[in-house]
């Protein structure tokens, strides 16, 4: 028989990025409206077109509601007691790594982040969001060399306002749901790469998030162009400290894919997820989605969700382009009395269009976990596949674990199929493991890495490296 | 409003049963069902419409349908003008409920009720008077297959109510057959508590004519080691929704349910089921298949509960679709939500169309493009269908079935 509160003890572990930074910052006051949008724009020198963008958008979220179908229960959000920019305070614009704050390096370093000199022989480019701003970004000219723009998007709003107005909330318009309305509104800063025409980006993009201060919320916002026959791997990630209160956090992602463009984003995402008793912890409500316009095209979402109190997230595809590919990897796991709704959105609109979904879910403590999915065959997708995959494993009979996948056709020369099931770590195998000598706790970390390996194979090394790390640290107690 | 006012105009308040005040009463709070709720969202709401559309009737039209022959000891029962039974033998007995027994069973599963989810069931007990509601308690063994017919009259909306008390250690075939109309609407609720050791094999087929609507509603209750086997076929419906609700009570039953719905034309069939475990050791095997022509659309929302009670249940759900033609549509959302660990659940959905490959070796084989995809259909239906019990070789229904494709 297996020791239940083993294995309970064996999920238990302390989060560790839960420090806070002790830096100056400024931050606005409380609260949203017309006044707080405009001071925002004026504080980021923003053109008008970005501004009327936002008072739009703030004009359809308040004629909206706050969507109630996941499968979630949270106290409700008091939109005006939230602070919607909070920057560390920079003197002057920085034109060197050297000139930022080295409490921020700090910071950034305490996390493993490579933002010094030193530590970018790592090859990955890297973006710093701290709370509203971005900080830093590396690498900058190497790629500049390859045509290469990896920015934060304030900056990319002043140098290249164009692509910004052409492409800004054509994949995730400011009207799609209540969160993206209330992102498009106050949104601060986030990443923007743009990969011209055949450029092969020559390293992976990395953009980090961190939250600092409680009570202000995080809305960053990110956009990647890649243009024809380009190719890019993005990576994310995110880390909060520890608080009682719930800090809100609201991003928008939109890739757009041209004509036998790909692109691969990584998200590993650990924020705080609250203490044993709920207290405290991210509410995670993003919008990605990805636009396959061109032939060819493919957008690959892989994701590690392993933090935060509250998750809704549906990375989705919109697979416009012929034979265009859409695939969703992701693991999310959750403890205490985390609650997680995420899955993904596989639209096929063109013909032979092809979308994978593989999602593994483990649920453990009083958690809750949810896969919701939805695969549509457009009238046109003649020729079209799907193929998903949604498994889930229960640790502990307070856990639950439930799969919503909605499949619609309209097309007959298309292809669905969708396979989930539930399961548990099974007796037989921890007890065949243990006979050969194999502890309890690695036997538990090696099966819920194996049952895990369909996604992490996904990931980028540096990534699944980080994934498997960290579910170790979060499955593996003493063992990780 | 509408629909309570019609109800209301044909009877004045003391001619309505205790039951029919509740559920009325009930309505009056919300008339219709949400729009927007799950089970409603992809209802077509003019076909809905034209199901209330017309005038209530509690008197049938003489059943008119020609039976097939069915074997001498077959049990036929038809519901509404009075049907009476009361058979005492050897072995068994098949008795009526009293009045006592069926208000008491039917207040209780009422508390359970949910306006969106048991929408169906509350017009239907409003609707249907006391000639329309037929009680059964079934005891003993070597029970004769039993034959139960819901039929609509035309023009009208129809409300019938069967209520089946299986009793323990009971075990019997039953085939339910609901037939609609031109231009008809039947509402077909069903309320089954099968007790312990008891088990059935229940069959049903509905079947309409041009213009025909049918709500079919299946509330079953499963005590301690009972076994409820379902084989259902849907067809030739305008607008038809199935609605079937299982809870194993305490756990430690057998559930086998294989259906089938086929659309046509601009037809709209949907099947919905919740299964729910409040006890261990639940098994479940469970396949939808669905078939959409033309310009049709077939809708199949399952949903499987599993409460912390539940430990080592064993659940399966498959949901299969053909989509034959560009213009047809098929919604499938099969679901599952548990909270026990030492569980065993999955779930299956594919959407295709007939095999090429196959089509391409029959056709090598000298068959012509037509036997084949009929082979090929014929092949897809025979598992539902050889799942119906009672006299489906009589019925001929895959005869009927491939002729009309």
């Amino acid at each position: 028989m297996v020791n239940e509160n083993l294995v309970k003890d064996v999920v238990k572990e302390p989060y560790k990025y839960g420090f806070v930074t002790d830096i100056e910052t400024e931050k606005i006051e409380k609260g949203l409206n017309e006044d707080i949008i405009k001071l925002i724009s004026q504080k980021k020198e923003e053109p008008k077109f970005l501004l009327d963008f936002r008072l739009k958008a703030f004009k359809k979220w308040q004629k909206m509601k706050e969507p109630n179908w996941a499968a979630l229960g949270y106290k409700k959000i008091d939109y005006q007691d939230i602070i919607y920019y909070s920057a560390p305070k920079q003197k002057e614009k920085i034109s060197s790594l050297d000139e930022v704050d080295p409490k921020l390096l700090e910071t950034f370093d305490k996390l493993g982040i490579p933002l010094t000199e030193q530590k970018k022989l790592t090859n990955v480019a890297v973006d710093a969001v701290f709370d509203s701003v971005s900080i830093a970004t590396t690498f900058r000219e190497e790629l500049a060399k390859h045509g290469v723009i990896f920015c934060s998007i304030s900056e990319a709003v002043k140098n290249h306002a164009d692509l910004i107005e052409k492409y800004l909330g054509t994949v995730v318009p400011a009207s799609d749901n209540y969160f993206a309305a209330l992102n498009s509104a106050v949104f601060s800063d986030g990443s923007f790469v743009y990969i011209p025409k055949g450029v092969t980006c020559p390293m992976d993009l990395s953009s980090y998030f961190r939250i600092n201060s409680g009570d202000s919320g995080q809305f960053e916002r990110t956009l990647i162009i890649a243009e024809e026959s380009s190719s890019v791997s993005y990576l994310e990630g995110c880390t909060a400290p520890m608080f009682d209160t719930n800090t809100l956090h609201a991003a928008v992602v939109e890739l757009i894919a041209l004509d036998d463009a790909s692109i691969k984003y990584s998200t590993v995402q650990n924020w705080y997820a609250g203490d044993e008793e709920g207290i405290g912890g991210i509410f995670n409500f993003v919008t990605k989605r990805g636009k396959c316009l061109g032939k060819r095209s493919k957008i690959s979402w892989s994701q590690v969700e392993t933090g935060s109190a509250i998750t809704w997230k549906y990375p989705s595809c919109l697979l416009l382009g012929e034979e265009s590919i859409g695939e969703f990897y992701s693991v999310a796991l959750t403890n205490n009395l985390q609650q997680a709704d995420t899955g993904t959105k596989m639209i096929h609109i063109g013909p032979k269009t092809k979308s994978t979904i593989v999602s593994k879910g483990i649920s453990a403590g009083n958690s809750k976990n949810s896969y919701r999915g939805l695969v549509k065959m457009g009238t046109k997708a003649t020729g079209s596949r799907n193929y998903s995959q949604c498994d889930s494993m229960l640790i502990g009979d307070q856990a639950s674990a439930n799969t919503f996948p909605y499949i619609k056709s309209q097309q007959p020369n298309s292809e669905i199929e969708h396979e989930a099931s539930t399961c548990r770590i099974s007796e037989d195998q921890l007890f065949y493991l243990q006979s050969r000598g194999i502890e309890f706790e690695e036997a538990v970390s090696m099966m819920v890495s194996g049952f895990c390996r369909d996604v992490f194979n996904q990931l980028p090394m540096e990534f699944a490296a980080e994934a498997d790390k960290l579910l170790a640290l979060k499955l593996e107690g003493s063992v990780g | 409003m509408e629909i309570i006012e019609k109800i209301k105009t044909n009877k004045s308040d003391e001619n309505l049963t205790e039951i029919q005040k509740i559920c009325l009463h009930k309505l009056q709070s919300s008339p219709l069902p949400n729009p927007k709720s799950e089970q409603w969202r992809l209802s077509n709401k003019s076909k809905f419409s034209n199901f209330l559309n017309y005038s209530v009737n509690e008197k049938d039209s003489k059943f008119d349908t020609p039976f097939p022959n069915t074997p001498q000891s077959t049990i036929r029962l038809v519901i509404g003008n009075n049907c009476q039974i009361n058979l005492l033998e050897e072995n068994y007995s098949i008795q009526q409920l009293s009045k006592d027994e069926l208000q008491k069973y039917i207040k209780e599963q009422l508390s359970f009720f949910k306006q969106n989810e048991n929408w169906s069931d509350l017009l239907n007990l409003s609707l249907s008077c006391k000639n329309n509601i037929l009680g059964l308690k079934i005891n003993g063994s070597k029970i004769p297959p039993i034959e139960i017919f819901s039929h609509a009259s035309s023009n009208s909306l129809n409300a019938k109510t069967l209520v089946i008390f299986l009793e323990k250690n009971c075990d019997v075939e039953i085939l339910q057959v609901n037939l609609g109309k031109e231009n008809s609407s039947l509402s077909q609720s069903t309320f089954f508590c099968l007790k312990e050791n008891s088990s059935v094999n229940h069959g049903v087929v509905s079947y309409g004519e041009n213009r025909s609507n049918l709500l079919n509603s299946l509330n079953i209750v499963q005590q301690k080691n009972s076994t409820y086997n379902l084989g259902s076929l849907h067809f030739k419906f305008n607008y038809a929704r199935f609605e079937i609700s299982i809870k194993q009570s305490a756990g430690n039953a057998k559930t086998n349910i294989k259906g089938m719905q086929i659309t046509k034309e601009d037809e709209q069939i949907s099947t919905y089921t919740k299964i729910e475990f409040n006890g261990p050791n639940g098994f479940l095997d469970q396949i939808n298949k669905s078939l959409a022509d033309d310009k049709s659309h077939a809708i199949f929302e399952g949903s499987i509960i599993v409460p912390k009670i539940a430990q080592r249940t064993d659940a399966s759900q498959l949901s299969r679709n053909l989509l034959l033609s560009n213009l047809a549509q098929i919604d499938t959302k099969p679901q599952l939500e548990i909270i026990a660990d030492d569980v065993k659940c999955k779930h299956g959905a594919t959407i295709s169309q007939l095999n090429e490959e196959e089509l391409f070796y029959m056709r090598t084989r000298g068959i012509t493009l037509t036997e084949a995809s009929k082979l090929q259909l014929s092949s897809y239906f025979q598992e539902i269908i050889s799942f119906i019990p009672v006299s489906k070789d009589k019925w001929d229904l895959l005869d009927k079935l491939l002729n009309e494709n």
